[in-house]
């Protein structure tokens, strides 16, 4: 009887050790989660204004705006970016992303894969050792790998001029990236979009509007500028793709550690009600061994 | 007039100020108040700041665009690391 009553003490003391580094998880990733968040929130005005000034220029300017990364061109090799995070025990999180990135292969480029025209550039471990296990037959890139241990702007930067200069040397036609996009602390979802070639958006220009913007004066000119800002913009929203995903690792894995927390709680609640049960048991147990004992004396 | 100075990371500046220089494309070219509408994209080089109270504030940058509004200046750069 004791025997069962150690073994359930045992295991009050080991759900509580979990509980213990669940909760310190949750914080950890709380704690990073803000400043995630806060490098997210910091590279919004010098986007805006970029993309501000990119349609001051488009509207400026008669007929099309083709920079080489607008051009559509037959899609014969893609590249899909995963951008996962490094580590695990955040949900379903990369599980998510990884997904994302299969459908799109099973939908759109299942052709390209059997021809060897497909690449992977996976960013974070996690998807890179989804794909390297699963589907050893798709190229992958492994360079950048670990760009998450350095988040500043060069270093992103130079991943997404990268893959710019590959596009524009014609090695991929086509360009996806699979991350995860931060809403808030407690919503993230997996997402899919186009890099490259650029989608276009007409800008909505009103006539006065037009009028105040005839004003500019364009140095060098319209087109130096356009062809210099257009790989800035996607640069930045590259830097952007890998901001997202960082700060949704951690909303994602608060939101499951605190789940876990709460398990646990739940659990030790019960095993506890088992102890007590137990303990009753064996004293009343004793208790009846001595009435019983001492009744036989008696007869 | 007013001047925003911002990377991709950080505001570098941002404040009143009586004039700015700054590494062009084409050329070195300094904005004071009233200065006409203008995009332009910059080069390596340094910003200059004279900032409200006649002092001198230089932020060294790689490469960057400058757009000016009614007075109202933004420089968007990426900031040369090293020299900060």
């Amino acid at each position: 009887m004791s025997g069962a009553l150690k073994e359930v003490r045992d295991r009050i003391v080991s759900v509580k050790n979990t509980q213990q580094i669940t909760n310190a998880m949750k914080m950890v990733s709380a704690a990073k989660l803000r400043r995630a968040q806060q490098a997210i929130v910091q590279m919004r005005p010098y986007a805006d204004r970029l993309n501000r000034m990119l349609e001051n220029i488009l509207s400026n300017l008669d007929g099309g705006a083709d920079t080489s990364f607008g051009v559509e061109r037959p899609v014969e090799k893609v590249l899909i970016v995963v951008v996962t995070s490094n580590r695990g025990l955040a949900g379903a999180f990369n599980t998510n992303i990884n997904k994302e990135a299969l459908r799109l292969i099973d939908e759109k480029y299942q052709k390209h894969h059997e021809n060897g025209n497909l690449t992977l550039l996976c960013i974070g471990k996690k998807g890179y050792d989804f794909f390297r296990k699963k589907y050893s037959d798709i190229n992958l890139i492994e360079d950048h790998v670990l760009a998450f241990n350095d988040l500043s702007f060069d270093s992103i930067g130079t991943i997404s001029q990268h893959i710019m200069d590959e596009y524009e040397a014609q090695n991929y036609d086509r360009v996806h990236v699979a991350y995860g996009k931060f809403k808030n602390a407690a919503v993230q979802f997996s997402q899919m979009v186009q890099f490259l070639p650029v989608v276009q958006k007409k800008p909505k220009v009103s006539e006065a509007e037009k009028q105040r913007r005839a004003d500019y004066i364009f140095e060098p000119d319209k087109e130096t500028i356009l062809n210099e800002l257009v790989p800035s913009i996607l640069q930045t929203s590259f830097h952007k793709f890998l901001l997202d995903t960082h700060a949704s690792e951690h909303g994602a894995r608060m939101t499951a550690m605190d789940k876990a927390t709460e398990n646990a709680e739940d659990l030790i609640k019960e095993l506890k009600i088992n102890y007590n049960k137990a303990r009753q048991a064996a004293i009343t147990n004793e208790i009846s061994e001595i009435v019983g004992g001492a009744a036989a004396l008696e007869g | 007039m007013n001047l925003l100075v911002l990377t991709p990371e950080k505001e570098l500046f941002n404040g009143t100020i009586k004039a700015v220089k700054v590494p062009g494309t084409t050329g070195e070219f300094e904005i004071r108040e009233n200065h006409a509408s203008i995009v332009s994209s910059l080069r390596k080089g340094p910003v200059k700041i004279t900032n409200s109270s006649g002092q001198v504030e230089t932020i060294p940058i790689k490469k960057g665009f400058i757009e000016v509004i009614n007075n109202e200046v933004s420089i968007l750069v990426q900031a040369e690391e090293a020299a900060e």
